[in-house]
């Protein structure tokens, strides 16, 4: 047994994983913007003090609308136009079912956990049957797909800096807006009054009361933002990504979200940390087997079924949710509806 | 069966009456067929194993119906709808439905089953891999030489590349009709060019268009210039990474230039399965020659399998429909093998 083959193995693979850097970079941010804006959904939530399993019907509920409106509209305002609308209804059935998911929890204060299931169940029936009553029998096509940004080629192709820009650049608007709303969080939840009485009422909704804070109105405020920022998820699936709506499509993206905002321990940034994470797992499942390695190391990827590649993510969250990543803890009011005293 | 279901023998009845050529009352065979999950209006399966059925049963003067499946669990009770009422043919559509479809039919010896897309094997105990078991006499599982398919498609691809690199992108690797396709692509592209290089991906993930997508834009920024999916939904993806990066992409199973609007711009051909011939065919079969039994390939020699229409391409390349018919006719006659 060659003494040196374990060390030498390791550094084929980082240097087999620096070469293929290129090809990863540009598709890791679209397989991480429906995540990381579900993630920053499940952030905006939960900071607030109310739970939301419902992401991914949100999710659901805002691609199908928003591919709808696309698809109405496309041959009589132009297709770009129709796009645009369609991201804009998107973005309003997420912030109407946030309201719907607010009034529930904050207001009726009914199990948490119960309207996000419904949410998710009752998403997969309605946009199931009016797929199959409006665009399937239409044999019609929706609006098309926002036109990726493309950075000029001499930019591309330039050796390191060329796969670093288009990670960020050579992207959809949704894709790349995803990194602002990930900062503008990131800073308004730590730095603004917003932020510090959104954390108030997460973690100690009383308190919060006491000071004259309105702790029903900030959840309000939280649950229905978040469900915009999940109504662009879904705009992104079906109006920047696929250019079509397909049953079921969001295909458990809104749980993997949450799981990017417990690895990112309820903060933006780390949110999104995540859903790169999560994103960089299913991209390595594509290129290896692309831009398969040389030698002994490629002998060893190509052994290892395929499988192993595509669950490389959901293992990743078994990982993470078994607390590898350290004790990861939510907001202490996180679930748990607010009373005032006196009306309970 | 230790006692005989009285449906069962009004159906023998039936069967036998029509077989006779003397017509039951209602005029001619009751034919049925029970959908994959999903809608019936899918561009896919469902929709074209449909209208074959009607084709079927014009031809055999009978009367079709058609149940759509919402939920796995639904496939049992849907075909006993069909036995209930004394149906002469069921018709089952896709792969999953097929354990369901052979308790029927082992249940219901009077009725002939037709099991689109499955092949049906009964294993003779609980070792047995090689399906050594004996196929109910009334049940026949419709297949499709799916290489054959492939290997008209991989022609195309060889034939419009010009960096010599095209690339696949399968649903999943431990479904054969997935692999068998991709084999015949790569063997029918290096028919055309030897030296060409076919990268494929499997995405283990039939249900993730970005998947897909990110599959096709890896393969594009290798140089691939056409794309072949294998990978339903996630299909869509990788046939979208080939409109936006304006390269081609290949469609499968049905024509998806008709099947997928959205994408008309960058789809070249489709490596079709066809369904609709198919199960009128089978119809036909059975009141012809009785009840059908076992696996049935639909194939280049039965016009079960073809190549959609060349889209997209203003000139058509020189002799590429010619190459197409040859090895259709090379296949058909077993000179060819596509794997």
């Amino acid at each position: 047994m060659d003494l040196l083959a374990i060390p030498r193995l390791v550094f084929e693979f980082a240097v087999y994983l620096l070469t293929v850097l290129p090809d990863l970079l540009p598709i890791i941010l679209a397989l991480a913007t429906p995540l990381a804006l579900g993630a920053l959904c499940g952030v905006l939530n939960e900071r607030s003090g109310v739970v939301n399993i419902g992401i991914e019907g949100m999710m659901l509920m805002s691609a199908f609308f928003g591919y709808l409106t696309g698809f109405a509209l496309h041959q009589t305002v132009g297709s770009a136009v129709a796009i645009w609308l369609g991201i804009a209804v998107a973005v309003g059935v997420g912030a109407l079912l946030g309201l719907l998911h607010a009034w529930l929890s904050v207001s009726v204060r009914a199990d948490q956990i119960i309207a996000g299931t419904m949410m998710n169940i009752a998403a997969l029936g309605v946009t199931g049957y009016l797929n199959r009553l409006i665009i399937t029998p239409s044999g019609r096509g929706g609006a098309g797909v926002i036109p990726p940004f493309r950075i000029p080629p001499e930019l591309a192709d330039l050796p390191v800096v060329g796969p670093i820009l288009a990670m960020f650049l050579d992207q959809g608007p949704i894709a790349m807006s995803v990194i602002v709303f990930v900062l503008v969080l990131q800073f308004g939840l730590f730095r603004t009054r917003w932020g510090l009485r959104t954390r108030a009422v997460g973690e100690h909704p009383k308190a919060a009361d006491t000071l004259g804070i309105d702790v029903f109105r900030q959840r309000y405020l939280n649950v229905i933002l978040g469900g915009a920022l999940a109504g662009l998820a879904g705009a992104f699936l079906t109006l920047e990504s696929t250019g079509s709506f397909q049953n079921g499509m969001t295909g458990g993206r809104g749980f993997i979200a949450l799981a990017a905002m417990i690895f990112g321990r309820w903060t933006p940034v780390g949110s999104f940390l995540g859903a790169l994470l999560f994103g960089t797992a299913t991209a390595f499942g594509v290129v290896v087997s692309v831009r398969p390695a040389e030698g002994d190391l490629g002998v060893i990827l190509r052994s290892i079924p395929t499988f192993w590649y595509a669950a490389l993510p959901y293992l990743l969250t078994v990982v993470i949710l078994a607390g590898v990543v350290g004790r990861s803890v939510p907001p202490a009011a996180d679930g748990v509806p607010y009373a005032k005293e006196g009306k309970a | 069966m230790k006692r005989l279901n009285p449906l069962a023998l009004i159906s023998i009845l039936a069967i036998l009456s029509t077989s006779c050529g003397t017509l039951g009352i209602g005029g001619g065979l009751k034919i049925g067929m029970v959908t994959d999950i999903g809608q019936l209006e899918d561009k896919s399966f469902n929709e074209f194993s449909w209208k074959g059925v009607q084709d079927g049963a014009k031809a055999v003067g009978g009367t079709a119906q058609v149940i759509v499946t919402k939920d796995i669990a639904d496939y049992k009770q849907n075909i006993q709808q069909f036995v209930d009422q004394k149906y002469d043919v069921i018709v089952t559509v896709g792969f999953l439905i097929g354990t369901d479809t052979l308790a029927a039919a082992q249940a219901n010896p009077g009725i002939q089953f037709f099991g689109i897309d499955q092949f049906i094997c009964v294993p003779a105990d609980a070792n047995d891999k090689e399906c050594k078991g004996k196929v109910p006499d009334n049940y026949q599982g419709l297949v499709f030489n799916e290489a054959q398919a492939g290997y008209l498609a991989g022609i195309v691809a060889g034939t419009i590349t010009k960096s010599g690199k095209i690339g696949a992108v399968g649903g999943r690797s431990d479904v054969p009709p997935v692999v068998n396709y991709i084999k015949g692509y790569e063997n029918g592209a290096k028919s055309v060019k030897s030296n060409v290089q076919v990268l494929v991906n499997y995405t283990e993930d039939f249900n993730a268009p970005d998947k897909g997508e990110a599959s096709a834009k890896t393969m594009i920024s290798q140089g691939a210039d056409v794309v072949f999916q294998v990978a339903g939904l996630t299909g869509a993806g990788v046939l979208r990474a080939a409109c936006n990066a304006k390269v081609w992409g290949i469609g499968v199973d049905v024509d998806q230039y008709l099947s997928l609007p959205d994408l008309q711009s960058c789809i070249v051909t489709s490596a079709e399965k066809r369904l609709q011939n198919a199960a009128g065919e089978a119809i036909k079969r059975f009141k012809d020659k009785g009840k059908q039994s076992g696996n049935y390939t639909n194939d280049a020699t039965n016009a079960g399998i073809g190549a959609s229409p060349i889209r997209n391409l203003s000139p058509v390349p020189a002799g590429l429909e010619d190459k197409i018919k040859q090895a259709t006719e090379d296949m058909k006659s077993g000179k060819l093998k596509p794997v």
